[in-house]
């Protein structure tokens, strides 16, 4: 069977300066199309690690704060308290656990919901391992607080001992997060 | 212009909504619906309002003590605990070893102890009498009649408290001061918890000392080796401080003669350990529990941040 009798092709006059025409928009179109995207990309990732690094800094700028009152509260232990002065320093601790532990959740939330480049996962997960130390840290101070308000002294120095274990957790976590924000930054440059 | 020609712009509009509300913040993971997390707030603790004190014109027990001082006088006096306070600290659960400063520290003994250590020991504006002052209060105590925890003899009603703590076939139950003067005899521990809620309201810094089956008490002194003693002064450092043991129920009595119920004592000094030996748990009385671990470290922020 003779195809060409049965089908009709439409004959095509194209000239060369058509084809050429054609050939140059079909590269433009391409050039912009590709710069477009890669301009698209970058904006997004730009815009990505701007927001992390946003959601970060209202975390620091809390825990600074935070961490103000807290010292100020070590700090103002009495020498020769009364049992009620002991008492009403260790609510205070409590109450500033409490806060903690509420803060530290939040920012956690908000920093893992982020959706980073690929190369500041590695921050963004230490970050959130940070947080998820202090966190622990302040529910165990809490018990703490509650054990004491019990008078089980002993307990209350346990959840203390396992407190300082998950301050340690935390300062190492935050360490990391240093480290891989570097990575994440030189690698960018890179 | 006809129907052909709205029909595309209409469609390019609808391209673009979507692609605004839709497809972009999708790709920017920004959310679409739905609140975020609560930020939290500061909720500073409740007060505790202040205990009410007892009335003065209350029922009471009263109760006499009589005890030898440093200079050999014989001595009397009266001390009178309000019946709501004593049914208090009988009611009140005993608590965990390390809160036992907090029975010497009871608020509403304070007047009663501050009351009975002025009239054991006067205050005296010669600084070379603080001793004998110190003594006075050391032997007050020690005269105290010696009583087990588990002999219902040692409790005024005579019946072990609801909140004796049963360790196998004995009891403990430490005592507040008042209830030590009420039932007029304690063992170690409630004569260590007196001794020290008496030095306290006195202006001295002690400590309790736990020895394995007995306790004492610590006090802060600087330096104490007095040219006269037979023996070398036990002594604790503990918070950078160096606590002198002292016993509180070892008075050494012995009759005045065969077959006599007249006794004479012989206290022991600042020091003396008798026949007390080992290393004690040191458990202060004012006991706040703190985190070694509290300093937040600032982190750095990405670059290109906000």
């Amino acid at each position: 069977m003779n195809l060409k009798k049965h089908l009709k092709l439409p004959k095509i006059n194209v000239d060369r300066r058509d084809a050429l025409v054609a050939v140059l928009a079909a590269a433009a179109v391409i050039s912009i199309a590709f710069c477009g995207w890669t301009l698209f990309v970058d904006y997004t990732e730009t815009s990505r690690v701007a927001e992390f690094s946003r959601h970060v800094a209202a975390s620091e700028a809390d825990l600074f704060l935070l961490s103000g009152d807290i010292s100020s509260h070590m700090r103002s232990r009495p020498g020769r308290p009364s049992i009620a002065e002991c008492d009403a320093w260790m609510r205070e601790l409590g109450a500033l656990a409490d806060y903690g532990r509420g803060l530290t959740s939040y920012h956690r939330q908000i920093i893992a919901a982020d959706v980073v480049p690929e190369a500041y996962t590695g921050a963004q997960s230490a970050y959130t391992r940070a947080l998820d130390n202090l966190n622990r840290a302040f529910s165990l101070w809490s018990s703490a607080a509650g054990a004491y308000d019990t008078k089980a002294y002993s307990a209350a120095n346990n959840n203390l001992a396992g407190a300082d274990r998950a301050w340690k957790d935390y300062i190492t976590a935050i360490s990391d997060y240093d480290r891989e924000l570097r990575r994440a930054e030189e690698g960018g440059e890179g | 212009m006809e129907w052909k020609d709205i029909i595309p712009v209409l469609a390019g509009g609808l391209v673009i909504l979507v692609v605004a509300l839709v497809v972009k913040p999708a790709l920017l993971a920004e959310p679409v619906t739905g609140p975020g997390p609560t930020k939290p707030v500061y909720v500073p603790p409740t007060p505790v309002p202040a205990a009410t004190p007892f009335p003065e014109d209350g029922p009471a027990y009263t109760r006499n003590f009589r005890w030898t001082a440093i200079d050999g006088g014989v001595h009397t006096t009266e001390v009178r605990v309000p019946e709501a306070l004593f049914s208090k600290h009988r009611e009140t659960p005993r608590f965990d070893l390390l809160a036992w400063g907090r029975y010497a520290l009871a608020e509403e003994d304070r007047p009663i102890l501050k009351d009975l250590a002025c009239r054991i020991a006067p205050p005296t504006g010669n600084p070379e009498a603080e001793y004998f002052r110190l003594m006075n209060v050391i032997f007050f105590v020690q005269q105290i009649p010696y009583a087990c925890d588990d002999s219902t003899d040692s409790y005024t009603e005579g019946v072990l408290p609801r909140y004796a703590l049963h360790r196998g076939a004995e009891a403990e139950y430490p005592r507040y001061p008042t209830e030590m003067l009420v039932d007029g005899r304690g063992d170690c521990e409630d004569s260590a918890i007196l001794m020290a809620g008496l030095l306290d309201a006195l202006g001295y810094d002690t400590v309790l000392l736990k020895y394995p089956g007995h306790m004492v008490l610590g006090i802060q002194m600087d330096e104490f080796n007095p040219y006269y003693a037979k023996y070398t002064p036990k002594y604790f450092d503990y918070g950078g401080k160096r606590y002198y043991h002292v016993e509180g129920t070892d008075f050494a009595w012995v009759n005045v003669s065969p077959g006599s119920t007249a006794r004479l004592g012989k206290p022991l000094p600042i020091g003396d350990t008798g026949s007390t030996t080992g290393t004690p748990e040191i458990i202060p009385l004012r006991y706040i529990p703190a985190p070694a671990e509290y300093r937040i470290r600032p982190a750095r922020l990405p670059a290109g941040g906000a």
